[in-house]
């Protein structure tokens, strides 16, 4: 036997050299879209506070309307109209099925999903406009 | 082969990968749309919104379907978060990020924050079918 053979097998460990994702516009996109998730995690605890506010009773009741915080608002949507639009489109790619042992375009699985979303934000924005009356 | 020996599925990447996708179509789909009307069109005034009122945030956050989606939205949507920016973190090159100490800070947050969901959707606004 080989020293080689003998020696416990290590692990070859590649790391990604620091700050690679400042060298090309896509790894940079990449990283970006990355980290946006962040931000819109952020917004997402500000509903969180949003929804506990409805407990300070009718009197104290005061909702967010700051133009700071609609201008958070405006890069939030921003990043996650980039997430939804990146993410959905991806599934014509992810997904492969077959109906009737033919299988179905990714153009159309990539359309039902976009259409999917639209339902959801319809339907979202039908409950939160509607029963505000 | 000691290679294979080794070897044995990664039930714990599976099941935080599940939620990691999960979170991400559930995100996706419902989040643009509650930043458009509650974060821009709600405060300029352009389109009435439930959460602008007392009354009408309290009885919408009343409606039991309300409080399930609530809790299923922000469970999965911080999952989502916890285990991307993990991942973020390691691909900057912190490698610590993916130590189980880290694991526990990042999904055991996404835990908290739904456990916090819970109660306040439990406690905020009395159950109303209206």
């Amino acid at each position: 036997m080989s020293v080689e053979a003998q020696a416990a097998p290590r692990e070859y460990r590649w790391r990604m050299p620091a700050g690679w994702w400042v060298r090309k516009r896509h790894y940079l996109g990449y990283m970006l879209r990355e980290f946006s998730a962040a931000p819109m995690a952020a917004w997402m605890l500000w509903l969180l506070v949003e929804i506990r506010r409805a407990a300070d009773g009718p009197a104290h009741y005061a909702p967010h309307s700051s133009p700071a915080f609609v201008i958070f608002s405006v890069i939030v949507l921003l990043f996650s109209l980039y997430h939804s639009v990146t993410f959905l489109s991806l599934a014509g790619t992810i997904l492969h099925f077959k109906i009737l042992d033919r299988p179905v375009p990714s153009r159309l699985i990539v359309l039902a999903m976009f259409g999917q979303w639209l339902v959801a934000s319809v339907i979202v924005a039908f409950v939160l406009v509607w029963f505000a009356r | 082969m000691s290679t294979e020996a080794r070897s044995r599925p990664a039930l714990g990447h599976l099941f935080w990968w599940f939620l990691f996708s999960q979170g991400g179509v559930i995100t996706a789909l419902l989040l643009p749309v509650h930043v458009l009307v509650q974060g821009i069109l709600g405060p300029l005034g352009i389109v009435p919104v439930v959460d602008r009122h007392y009354d009408t945030w309290v009885n919408v956050l009343g409606n039991p379907l309300v409080k399930l989606y609530l809790l299923v939205f922000f469970a999965f949507a911080f999952f989502h978060f916890a285990h991307r920016l993990r991942y973020f973190l390691v691909d900057v090159g912190l490698h610590a990020a993916k130590s189980v100490p880290a694991q526990v800070v990042f999904y055991g947050g996404a835990a908290l924050v739904t456990l916090i969901t819970l109660w306040i959707v439990l406690t905020t606004a009395p159950l109303s079918f209206g």
